[in-house]
Formats: structure tokens, sequence, C-alpha cells
């Protein structure tokens, strides 16, 4: 449920992770895959790999609120929504770029903030039930402010083909764009929730009493949470805008944010590496099932979502845990296991916690 | 020196008055118990210092009128309450759990080393240390709890039937933990049990409620010699 | 435009591969597919004995419906072509026409992904349907050079031929129903007074503006009441009762929720308010709207049509009604009575884009474009009399034509005047 504090010690992968070659070399060896590959790969696969960074970051929004602090929000799609149309509006009135992006951030994230100030107070599933009505009021409300949105015709805003001298095709710079802003996101919402307010969230999520008790106010981590989670998901509207270049009602509408909410319970509730993976299901997903039947698609996704619900009820993102955990098993078998880390150990519980502590899911 | 200092404290549930002006006087490093019957209103005293309920009434802590304050305000300024019904993070390992209790310290240093003094102190935790704290037996989740409280370094301590639920022989492992913490750390403590005998194995004095109120104070030996107390709270 | 040839190293292969296992469908050939357009060098999608067309449409989700239905009529009716051996093209080559339909829940971001997946294997994409799900690629399909053509939206934007250059729309925009409404009823010869209730967006807002533009300088047409409401509304009863207050013999109702249209219907009645209705295509169907809805209480009811209703006795012995209701379940997946117009309309498309392909001179998406834009008054099977199909007007689809009908009590009758 909660992330964890502490590492699984004796885990194989983490041991793994430990050694101080993959440590330095791991970043890099990524940060080079990253680089080199919407150079190699064929214009589908980049699309398909710019929507999945879309819909990743929107999924770790999503985990921000309600994986890692445990309020339920059913509203997340709305902020991309609103991401999206602000990006829209400002790039049709030659806005420039980055003021664009700011504001693409800010104005979810105030409405968020607002939001939660009034529904963080109510407690329980009040919270739920407001964010509800955030798509569905967000819906006829894009229709309705046409002289902005577009009305139900939407707006089209091409703003992110490859600028001359880059050599690049238009899809490459986009998965570029994706991968620097949406990996900028992933590194900084990694680093908070494995920070001090990762484990307040953890803390208000387990039993809001006892976080008081500690000093933690769970209203203000509340607040706080919700509103990174539409912050986020104003990124994830910027990322739509660069990515599908349009946008309308439809693409807030509440049926997109019930499954926003699979994609993260099916990647993985409370992990980084589950929203990645909650936003290749949400996008690979529909692709895989048109690919197999157009007629059955939503019966193949709901097949699909209860067979990994019922394998792997931590999510995608536990499969390796849950591989470790049966190695592990085994090999206690074999004789006692001795932890890597004690507390007293000289490596101090401090990093040795900090460090490699993966990601715990838990069933949302 | 008093450190906390509770007068005419009132406190109600809706239309419901549960205190109806209690007083309490906690010296720094005293322990100070809270008698009484089901309902006589001990729990809710507890609460009102913690600011879990709104109260009426004084209630000073460390010189500060500390009355009105959010429950994580005044858990900063030193306050553990360690609730009835123990309120551990199951989803936690043992050792998350007391960490967690450290949330607002920034000595990791002395974490560490507080850590090894509450393994020390509840040996039972040091073999479950990996263990989620759901998996503990009643009696584990108590020192857990009271435990994690140590961790925030508090320098009151707000216990709240710490062997409710227990078997007596645990029960008392418990009180001897705390006792022990009590000797070595001085933090001052207060102490609601339905079990006076246990209770007053810890506490220097205590006082009984009887529907919101104080009825009865003095020290240990005072109220451990009374007929009425024998007969109420003694068991003979 | 964008030319495709990349030059790629073989490590990119490697991985093209590698993701083309964990990305099915996403993968192309590295450095194939080029977008032709010029000279005669074949278009992707098609070779000498085949053509492969390309459909993004709700199959799931709330318009799964109608959106079933703009994949089978098409199907349906190259599946019967293809059973004969095919279609005959402009430059003498006989092709069978294959169809690759994939479901986009209605969702444009889905959309977009499909015209991706398609583009590059198919040679024009046709008969989607939904605005939002259409526009979210007209873009990319403008810059790929994609024909996204005879596709179901009342979106005019689709029809311009300056700003979409590779599009066409199919079906009438909004504002052609609007204004057969109003020609008809200015040309009665008596006075009308007129309530206007619309849907408050560009639906809505395209009805009205071609009804008020037929009704232009008509001096027996009055307009005494406009309201309108949300499209997420659950009642408009205080609408009709102040609408029923203003002594108006004619509704002109620009609504397009079949529940609301029902409940207004029944609601004029209990205010024994009996005017004759004009109702849009889309909520104006006998069985779902107006016999819950008690359509006969009223002197007329009206709306517009250009397709011959398959289920009307009037066209049970119709040659071109008995081969589509033949060919729907045999070929097009769809075993049930049809239960959208879409189906035929989609039909129609089949016969439209049969109509482009027999003046078709090589086998490009240019000249295809220019061979579909040169369609005069073609008279698709299952049109209406006096409804043709005319691609060489700009600014309007396909079919800008439909003919105004009235309710007989069970099916609907074109008329050529009010009474």
């Amino acid at each position: 449920m909660a992330r964890v504090v502490e590492a699984p010690a004796s885990s194989a992968a983490s041991s793994f992770r430990r050694r101080p070659w993959v440590r330095r070399a791991g970043p890099l060896v990524l940060l080079v895959v990253l680089v080199a590959l919407p150079l190699m790969l064929p214009e589908g696969a980049n699309d398909t790999l710019a929507r999945i960074g879309v819909f990743a970051v929107a999924v770790l929004g999503l985990n921000v609120v309600m994986g890692y602090t445990g309020q339920v929000s059913l509203g997340q799609i709305f902020f991309l929504g609103l991401g999206a149309y602000v990006t829209a509006y400002g790039v049709t009135n030659d806005w420039n770029i980055v003021l664009v992006f700011v504001l693409a951030c800010l104005v979810p994230a105030v409405v968020g903030l607002v939001v939660a100030l009034a529904a963080a107070r109510l407690g329980g599933l009040a919270i739920a039930m407001v964010t509800i009505a955030l798509p569905i009021v967000g819906v006829p409300l894009a229709k309705r402010l046409s002289d902005y949105t577009g009305g139900s015709q939407g707006l089209s805003a091409r703003f992110t083909d490859a600028p001359e001298g880059t050599g690049l095709y238009d899809d490459q710079w986009q998965l570029y764009l994706v991968f620097l802003i949406g990996g900028t996101v992933f590194l900084l919402t990694r680093n908070l929730v494995r920070g001090r307010y990762g484990r307040a969230f953890a803390i208000v999520k387990g039993n809001e009493n006892v976080a008081s008790s500690m000093g933690i106010s769970p209203y203000r981590y509340k607040v706080l949470a919700f509103t990174i989670a539409s912050l986020i998901g104003g990124v994830s509207g910027f990322l739509y805008m660069v990515v599908v270049q349009y946008t309308s009602p439809e693409t807030m509408s509440f049926g997109h944010s019930i499954e926003l909410l699979v994609a993260m319970v099916i990647g993985g509730a409370a992990s980084i590496v589950g929203s990645i993976l909650g936003g290749a299901f949400y996008v690979v997903v529909p692709d895989l099932t048109n690919a197999i039947d157009p007629s059955l698609t939503a019966l193949l996704q709901g097949a699909l979502l209860l067979v990994v619900l019922f394998l792997l009820p931590g999510g995608l993102a536990s499969l390796p845990r849950a591989l470790t955990r049966g190695r592990r098993r085994s090999r206690a078998g074999r004789g006692p296991a001795a932890p890597p880390t004690t507390p007293s150990s000289t490596t101090g519980s401090g990093t040795a916690a900090e460090e490699p502590e993966t990601e715990r899911q838990g069933h949302a | 020196m008093t450190l906390l200092e509770l007068e005419g404290v009132t406190a109600s549930y809706g239309p419901v008055q549960v205190l109806d002006g209690v007083s309490l006087r906690v010296p720094d490093n005293g322990a100070v118990g809270i008698l009484g019957a089901n309902g006589a209103g001990k729990t809710t005293t507890l609460r009102a210092i913690s600011g879990t309920v709104r109260a009426g009434g004084r209630i000073v802590f460390d010189g500060k009128d500390i009355r009105g304050l959010r429950p994580d305000r005044v858990a900063a300024l030193g306050i553990a309450h360690v609730p009835e019904g123990r309120g551990t993070l199951g989803d936690l390992t043992v050792r998350e759990n007391l960490r967690v209790g450290a949330y607002l310290r920034k000595d990791a240093k002395g974490v560490a080393q507080d850590i090894d003094y509450c393994l020390d102190l509840f040996p039972n935790l040091q073999n479950r240390i990996r263990s989620n704290a759901s998996a503990l037996s009643g009696g584990e989740q108590q020192m857990l709890a009271v435990a994690r409280a140590i961790m925030s370094k508090p320098r009151l301590l707000l216990l709240d039937e710490a062997s409710l639920g227990l078997a007596p022989s645990t029960a008392k492992n418990v009180y001897d933990a705390i006792r022990r913490l009590r000797i070595e750390s001085g933090i001052a403590m207060v102490v609601v049990e339905q079990n006076a005998n246990l209770a007053f194995t810890l506490v220097d004095s205590a006082t009984v409620l009887e529907t919101g109120r104080n009825v009865l104070t003095g020290t240990s030996a005072e109220l451990r010699g009374m007929d009425e107390i024998r007969r109420a709270y003694l068991g003979g | 435009m964008r030319k495709h040839l990349r030059s790629r190293r073989a490590l990119g292969i490697a991985v093209a591969s590698a993701v083309a296992i964990t990305l099915p469908g996403c993968a192309r050939e590295v450095g194939g597919g080029g977008d032709g357009g010029s000279g005669g060098e074949a278009s992707p999608g098609i070779t000498d004995d085949s053509i492969t067309l390309g459909i993004t449409t709700p199959l799931s989700g709330a318009t799964a419906g109608p959106g079933t239905c703009t994949v089978a009529g098409i199907t349906a009716y190259f599946g019967a072509k293809n059973a004969e051996g095919g279609v005959e093209f402009g430059d003498g080559k006989t092709r069978t026409v294959e169809i690759e339909a994939l479901d986009d829940a209605y969702d444009p971001q889905q959309a977009a992904a499909n015209y991706d997946q398609l583009k590059d294997e198919v040679f024009a994409m046709t008969a989607g349907l939904g605005t939002p799900t259409n526009r979210a690629w007209r873009d990319a399909a403008i810059a790929d050079e994609v024909p996204q053509v005879l596709i179901m939206t009342g979106d005019p934007l689709f029809s311009d031929a300056e700003e979409s250059p590779w599009q066409l729309g199919f079906v009438p925009i909004y504002q052609n129903e609007g204004e057969a409404f109003g020609e008809l009823l200015a040309s009665s010869g008596q006075d009308h007074k007129v309530a206007i209730l619309s849907q408050n967006d560009d639906y809505g807002e395209g009805y009205v503006e071609g009804f008020t533009s037929a009704i232009e300088g008509a001096d027996n047409i009055e307009v005494v009441e406009q309201l309108t409401y949300e499209a997420t509304d659950t009642s408009v009863d205080a609408q009709i009762t102040q609408l029923a207050a203003s002594g108006a013999d004619v509704v002109f109702n620009a609504m397009s929720q079949v529940p609301l249209v029902v409940s207004a219907l029944q609601k004029a009645q209990q205010l024994n308010w009996k005017p004759s209705w004009f109702l849009p295509s889309n909520t104006s169907s006998p069985g779902a709207v107006l016999e819950p809805g008690g359509g006969a209480a009223f002197p007329g009811i009206y709306s517009v049509s250009f397709a011959k209703a398959p289920a009307s006795p009037a066209f049970a012995e119709d040659e071109d009604v008995k081969a589509y209701l033949a060919a729907l379940p045999q070929y097009g997946n769809y075993p049930d009575p049809p239960a959208f117009p879409h189906c035929q309309w989609s039909w129609m498309v089949g016969a439209t884009l049969e109509q482009a392909f027999s003046e078709m001179t090589e086998p490009t998406r240019e000249n295809f474009m220019e061979a579909l834009r040169s369609i005069e008054d073609f008279q698709a099977p299952l049109m209406l009399p006096d409804t043709t199909v005319n691609t060489t007007e700009d600014g309007q689809p396909a079919v800008s034509t439909v003919v105004v009908q009235k309710y007989n009590g069970r099916g609907y009758d074109t008329v050529e005047s009010f009474e």
C-alpha cells in the first residue's frame, strides 16, 4: 500500500542495484537509450512512445494523490484537459511557448488547489465526489465557452513540428520533447515521493490520526498532494497537445478518468515504474485489442484488466518483486538469509532505507 | 516546575457533555494517572490535551496555552499521544513505523540511536523488525505504538489504556518497559488506565474522574490506601 | 511535404523489430512507404488488384451503435462487389476493396493513433463518425496528404476545400437541414408564428442558422420566442411551458437528445398545446421518438432525410433496399435490421467511392481526390428522389440536398409543401 521506508533487504534485485557500477552506469545507459531511441525507431513506434509518455505523466499525477496519499480522485482527466486547452489557446494566440508551458502547469495547479482547499476539509469520500464533478462539469463548460475552447469542435494547434536545422522528423522532435518534459516531471516526482514529503503522504494514507499525532497535518498534505497531481495533470495536457495537437470536450470526458484510474491500478499504485507501465497500458491496450478484433475492444479490455488484477493484484510493477520474493523464499529454505542491513550497520539505516527502496505497490 | 496544567477543561460530543471541568497538573518528569469508570472522561481528557477534540477551559503546556491548537501543532510541541487501539500503520514494517515516529526530527544519527534504544526496550520488536505491523500480536502492536511515540522524542507522553485487551503477563511486560523508559529518559506521562494496580506501578499521583469531573486526587500511596479506590478499581 | 525515406542504421532496424513485437502494428518498414503524391507512382494501399480503405470510428462506448453502422454499410457494399469480382477503376483495372476498421471509442486521441497506424497501409480514410474524432487528425492528414473523405460529421470545416484540401464530408451539415425546413415553411402561403428551441452548442446553432437564413425576408413567418437548453439538461419542461405561452403554431426543435425530444412532445400534449414540429434527422425516428412521444397527436411532425427508410413499407419492394438488406448481414457482419441511418449512409459512401474509382486514371491519392471532387448529381442507391451526391460545390458536403418529410402515423412521406 504505502511506500516503503526501508529496503526489502535481501532482495536479489536491490542488491544488484546496490552495486556501485550499476548505480553509476544505470542512469547513463538510460540517458543514452532515451537519446538514441527516437532516431532509430520507425515513426509509428515513436508516435506510440510519445503517447505513452503523455499518459504516463497523467497517471503519475494520479499516483501522487491516490497511490501515495490515498485520496480517491476521479477528476485527473479534467486537469489534463485543462492543460491541453490552456496550451491550445495560448498557441493559437501566438503566446511565447515557455509562457504557454508555465500557464499550462499553473492554471490546473491553481484550480486544483482551490478545489482541494474546499474538498480536503470534507474528508473521506467527499474528495472523490467533488473530483467526479470536475470532468462532468468540464465537458459542458468546454462546449459552452466556445470563444476560448472552440466549442464542441475543439481546438487544433500544430506547434511541435521539428524546427528547421535540427534535421529531425516531427515524430522524433515530439518524442524528444516528451522525454525531456516528462522525464523531468518523473525525476522531480520520484525525489518528492522518496523524501520527507513522500513519507508524510504515506503516513496520511496509512492513518490520519497517527499523522496528526506525529505532527503532520493531514489536511495540508492532502491539499499539497492534490495540487501537485493537478499540476502534473496540466503538464500531461501540454504534452497531449505536443503529441495529439488537438483537444476537444471529448478529451476530458469522465470515462477517460476511469481509464486513467484503471491504468494506475494496473501499472501499480504508489509506484514510479508503475506509472510508466500504466501509461503504456492506457495506450497500447486499445491498439492491441483493435489488432485482435475492433468490434470487441471493450470486452477484450475488460478481460485483460481482470486477468492482470487476478495474477498481479499489485499491478504490473509488482511483477519483479513477486518473482524475487519467490526466489528469496527458495533461498531462505537453504539457510538463514543474513540481511545485509542490520539496524546498526555502518551504511546507516538512512541511506539503506532511502536508496533502493523501490516501490511497494498495493491495492488501491 | 509544572509541565502541563489543565484547569476547568470541558468538552462535549454533540449535545453530550463529557468533560465538565477537569483539572490536572503534571510536573516535569512526573507521571500522573487518570482513573475512573468507563465513560468517566479519561480518554476525552487525553484527546483534549492532544487537540483531537475541541475543548474549553485552560490547557497550558510548558507555559504556553495549547487549547484549540490543531493536533499536528500540539504534536510538534513535544506531546506524543498513544491512542487507545494503538493506530499502528499496518502496511508498514516495524522499522518503518519507528521511522514514521521520527518524522519531524532531522538528526539522522539520533534517530538511528533511538531506534536501537526502542528495540532494546522492547526486544519482541527486534525479532519482528521487518514484519508488517499488521502481522504483529496485540501486545507487540501496543509496544510498537509506544515505541513510535518515543521516536518523536516527546517531552510528554499520553498513554491511553496500554493494557487493553492484553494478557496480564503481556500487560505487565509493557508496563515494565514503560517504567524503565520513565526512569531512563525522564519523559513526563499522563497515563489513562482501567487497571489501577498496573497504573500505580508507574505513576506518582493520580486523579479519579466521575462523569467528567475530578472526584479524588492524591499520590499513589494515598490512593492505594483508600477503601473506595480499592473497591472500585483494585478488585478488592 | 514530408518524405519518409529514412536511412536508419542496422541497429535501428534491430531495435525496431524488437519494438515491433512489443508494440504490434506500430512498426513500419524502415525506409519504405513514401506518400506518393506526384507522378504515376502508386500511393500506399493500392495494387493492381486491390485497394485498402481505412476507417476509424466508435465501435465501443456510447456512440458504438451508429459507429458500427458506419463500418457495416460500406463493408457490405464492397463485400457484395468483391463477390462479383471487384470494382472497375478508371485505369481499366479491376480491384477488390478491403476495409480496415479500427475502434476509437469516440476518443480523439485514439482516433489520431488509429490514423497514424493506418496511414501507411491504406489508400484513403473514409466513413468514420464524429466531429472531434475526425478533427483530431485532420491536420495530420493534410500534412501527410492522406484523403479523409466521405466522413460522417456535420462540421462544415471538412467541406471547405481551401481549408481542408484532403477532406470531404458526406452527410448534410446542420445548416442544410434547417434551411430545407425554413424554405418549405416560407413558401406555405400562410402566416406562421414560430417558436425555436435549440441545443446551446454548434449543433443547435447550425440548425437555427440554416433556418433563419431561409426565412429571411419572408413576411409570413414571425419568430415569437427563441430558447435554448444545455446538452446535459435532463428536462426541457420549463422551456416547453414558456414556448406554449407564446401561442406559436410551429416549433423548430433543434435537439439532439432522443429522451428530451420524447419528453418535449409529451409535455406539449400535457399543456394541450398542439403545434406543428420540426425535428432534426437524428431525433425523428418513428419507433424511438414519435411513438413514445405520441407524435400522432400533433397536426404535423416534419423532418428531413435523403435516405430511404428500409423499414418503411413504401420501400418494401424497392430493388435498392432489397439488395441492401440482403448484403448487410451477408457481407457487413450486421445480422439485425439496421437501427441507425448511418448504415444506409455508409452504403451510399461505398457507392460514391465506386463512382470516384471509376473516374480514377492513376493509382494515386491526388488523382483520387480529383475524381472524387468531380461527381455531379450522382443518384446513389438508397437515395430519395430529389436528393443527389454532388461534390463540385465548394463549402458543401457530398450530400447537401435533403427533402422534407412528414410523419404519417407510421413512417415518413416526402412532402412538397407545408400543410
